[in-house]
């Protein structure tokens, strides 16, 4: 629209705005050192019951609040002492003994001691139906916390549990206060109701809107990255969920890290001069599982047509960056016990046109295959926390369509969702994606009683008719079982090979968490799985 | 004494839809597939057995009927307690308290804006002396319905946050950040509302009486103010009416889009996870803000439009 050039109407905006400039930013230059930082995360916090805490957003906010008895170094995935000076184990991993830092306080002053602990463990052991308190996934075979004396816990299992040590480091075990477990469930989704030991002590909650963080000045019982009191006073973490306004409010300096940096918008803030971060959740990776309950993909050589159809390599390149690493196993390549299945996990279109030739599957006039009649036509929820998972399975279906396969991706409400992805009628297909830093996280996704990705028969869903695998079962219970460590190692490895071998899931790229700084924040660290850790972060001048 | 009626009758009429939407969104939620507790638990998060799953339904529901329910959910929300959300696990009630501020505060400035604008369009297509600027101005609802709110929020974010820098969206105080959404928020709706309006205006302009005024030498200006803006605005009355409700039930785009907590967004994340506690209390909520608006709308229009005051007994009390 054409303006005249030296009108009245042009000086008065700018007027306005070098006001409302001169108002809105009152001395942001002067002292940055402790000014509060702001942390935007695209969703709301939930019930932050620890073992709640797999959620990004709680884990966000239980990494800051919450200590827990030892620390897993990100690196090196060994575990080491942090609320637990020095721990031991029996023979057969049936009874674990803790010795706990003496001096160490919740954020009301209260003692955390041996009693405390147990209690912990006890309720997200065998967890608290009066008040409402589910189970911990990553506890199995729990039987009773014992106190020895104020510092010393003994932990009893039912069966030898080798995988307790490392779910003594996990976020979904960090300790909280006796009277927070007093509380009942449905009251700790009030962020200001958690009480910890952590560096940081929630001082506001605005439901849906914002936590307030401030900093503990007596904290001294850090891992031994990072053993002192928190370098910053105040954090604040508000939810924006919309991508565009948390990348445009980091770059234009009304934030100062951002989580969940779409690969698209990465080289915009790259180009700008801002920092990417990229840890990975080092679990099973974001692929494709089957449900061999589905007649259509119970035949082997569907299975293994569709992995040999999908060409992997192009959906990173295309949608994602440097970030996210081509799968080459089902398990990710930082994850304990990995092996490299990349010449099983070749792309090669015409092997995959054999199978489904020899599998029955012929192809009809519109170019789709049939078999007596049918056509090959497979369902898929996408899966919202994984990023771009929409755009990635629309990639994914114009592969398979020049197969001569249709996928079938549909949406719904959590719960519609929930109740199809049991069904494998409906969904012969699934994303899976676990983060956990332990050989077990194998047996989360798969075994029938844990998430059962699969979908078993006597697992989660009751609508399978007939599908079991005896052998991965036994497998996966061995790994979870065994306590000789290279041997559960080795046990990893022939679980990845059997998995690849019988085609049960299409591996496809080692999900990363991404974050954003701003040029003058340093200090971010992350968890074994990806959580961010606020403690050291601080602003440094220009 | 009968406009004591009307008002009675009026109110009478208010409560009756409220219990109605109550009764229907109980039943409807009841018979949603699914419930809150399933959602919850069977987050693969916690990776809990069915056995576990089940166990948690029946701590949460116990074994009461239906009808039972109710009742006891009624008797509970008269008492002000709307229960837990399963989901957030948080009291209904804090989370309400949280976002209907936030809801009110955009919605009362958005709509003032929004009638801002129609005046300002109503009075620059009838006023202005030229006719292509006119005509400028009569185009103006048309566009602005075009426009999606999803981009324009977008861009008023872009530009005047990010690129000006004229105001922050994040980590601002209540009334700072309700300036740039309700900016976004007003446009759609003053674009139907203008849009009436100028139908309307044009109507009336070639009502007879309005001939008769203009033939007697009265100006253009004082025409249009004294006489056919009085006798237009009706309709639109009752359209602003209907997109206050609109505003009060949620502006879930809106509040997504510029990250604020307002009862949008808590109606979204309560249909996602079925968090039946919080669909009921916000749809009575919603219900609420249709029922006093249009209550309101139908209490004022008599005494703005004289010509409406000889029905519905308002005859009587016009005069004093």
């Amino acid at each position: 629209m054409p303006v005249p050039a030296a009108s009245p109407l042009r000086s008065l905006p700018a007027g306005l705005f070098a006001l409302i400039c001169a108002l809105s930013m009152p001395g942001a230059e002067g002292h940055s050192q402790n000014r509060t930082i702001t942390y935007l995360d695209p969703q709301e916090h939930t019930n932050l019951y620890p073992p709640a805490g797999g959620f990004y957003p709680n884990g966000g906010i239980l990494s800051q609040i919450t200590d827990r008895l030892t620390w897993q170094d990100p690196t090196t995935l060994e575990i080491r002492p942090w609320l637990a000076t020095d721990w031991s184990m029996n023979e057969d991993d049936t009874e674990y003994t803790f010795h706990i830092r003496p001096g160490v306080t919740f954020s009301d002053g209260s003692p955390l001691d041996a009693r405390a602990v147990a209690q912990n463990y006890q309720t997200y052991g065998k967890g608290n139906p009066a008040l409402h308190f589910p189970v911990s996934e990553a506890i199995s075979n729990f039987d009773r916390a014992e106190v020895i004396d104020p510092l010393t816990v003994r932990f009893h299992f039912t069966h030898p549990a080798p995988g307790f040590l490392q779910a003594t480091s996990v976020l979904g075990s960090g300790i909280v206060s006796p009277g927070t477990l007093q509380r009942s469930f449905d009251e700790l989704g009030t962020a200001t109701n958690i009480i910890g030991s952590g560096p940081f002590v929630v001082s506001a909650d605005i439901p849906g809107k914002e936590v307030d963080l401030s900093a503990r000045k007596d904290y001294n019982w850090g891992p031994e990255n990072r053993p002192a009191r928190a370098k910053t006073d105040q954090i604040k973490i508000l939810v924006v969920p919309e991508d565009s306004i948390r990348v445009g409010a980091l770059l234009a300096g009304q934030a100062d890290i951002i989580r969940q940096v779409e690969a698209y918008d990465e080289e915009q803030i790259r180009h700008a001069g801002y920092s990417l971060h990229a840890p990975s959740t080092r679990g099973v990776n974001t692929g494709i599982a089957f449900r061999p309950d589905n007649p259509l993909v119970a035949d082997i050589r569907v299975r293994k047509a569709l992995l040999h159809g999908t060409d992997r390599q192009e959906i990173v390149t295309v949608l994602y960056s440097e970030n996210y690493p081509l799968a080459r196993s089902v398990l990710s390549s930082k994850a304990a016990g990995f092996v490299d299945l990349s010449e099983k996990l070749k792309f090669d279109p015409v092997l995959a046109g054999q199978l489904l030739d020899s599998a029955g599957w012929r192809r009809g006039e519109n170019g789709l295959r049939y078999k007596d009649g049918h056509p090959l036509r497979l369902g898929i929820h996408i899966s919202l926390p994984h990023p771009q998972n929409k755009t990635m399975l629309e990639l994914v279906a114009q592969q398979w369509r020049r197969l001569g396969v249709e996928l079938d991706i549909m949406s719904g409400s959590a719960a519609g969702v929930l109740l199809d992805n049991l069904d494998p009628q409906r969904t012969p297909l699934t994303v899976s994606e676990v983060g956990r830093a332990d050989p077990d996280v194998l047996k989360s996704e798969f075994f029938p009683k844990n998430r059962d990705a699969l979908l078993q028969k006597g697992g989660q869903s009751n609508k399978v008719q007939h599908f079991q695998d005896e052998t991965l079962n036994a497998m996966l219970l061995d790994i979870a079982s065994r306590t000789d460590r290279a041997e559960r190692l080795k046990q990893v490895v022939a679980v990845q090979e059997y998995l690849i071998d019988k085609a049960y899931d299409i591996p496809l790229f080692e999900e990363p968490q991404v974050y954003a700084t701003s040029p003058n924040l340093t200090g971010l660290g992350f968890e074994a799985v990806g959580r961010p850790v606020f403690q050291n972060v601080e602003l440094n001048r220009p | 004494m009968s406009s004591f009626r009307h008002v009675c009758i009026q109110l009478i009429r208010a409560l009756l839809i409220l219990w109605g939407a109550f009764t229907v969104t109980f039943f409807l939620l009841q018979m949603m597939p699914g419930d809150a507790v399933m959602v919850r638990f069977m987050d693969p998060e916690l990776g809990l057995s069915p056995e576990q799953i089940e166990a948690m339904r029946v701590l949460y529901s116990g074994s009461s009927s239906p009808v039972f329910q109710y009742f006891h959910t009624i008797l509970r929300m008269l008492h002000g307690d709307f229960g837990y959300s399963v989901q957030l696990g948080v009291p209904v009630r804090t989370l309400i308290e949280a976002a209907l501020p936030v809801t009110l505060r955009l919605a009362v400035v958005g709509f003032i804006l929004s009638l801002v604008w129609t005046l300002l369009i109503a009075i620059g297509a009838s006023l202005l002396p030229a006719r292509p600027l006119r005509q400028i101005f009569q185009a103006i609802p048309g566009f602005w319905s075009a426009i999606p709110l999803y981009w324009s929020g977008i861009f008023i974010i872009q530009v005047l946050s990010f690129k000006l820098r004229l105001l922050p969206v994040v980590g601002v105080g209540p009334w700072e950040g309700t300036i740039l959404p309700a900016l976004a928020v007003s446009l759609p709706i003053a674009a139907p509302q203008a849009k009436l309006l100028l139908q309307q205006i044009e109507e009336t302009e070639r009502l007879p009486f309005v001939m008769a005024i203009r033939t007697k030498g009265a100006s253009q200006r004082s025409v249009f103010f004294r006489h056919i803006l009085p006798n237009s605005v009706t309709p639109c009355l009752t359209m602003a009416g209907i997109s206050f409700g609109e505003l009060i039930a949620g502006a879930i785009v809106t509040e997504t889009i510029f990250g604020l907590n307002g009862l949008g967004r808590l109606t979204r994340d309560a249909v996602s996870g079925q968090d039946v506690a919080v669909l009921q209390a916000v749809v009575m909520i919603g219900a609420t803000g249709f029922v006093a608006a249009n209550l309101v709308v139908d209490l004022l229009i008599p005494l703005i439009n004289p010509s409406l005051r000889s029905s519905a007994g308002w005859k009587e009390t016009s005069g004093s």
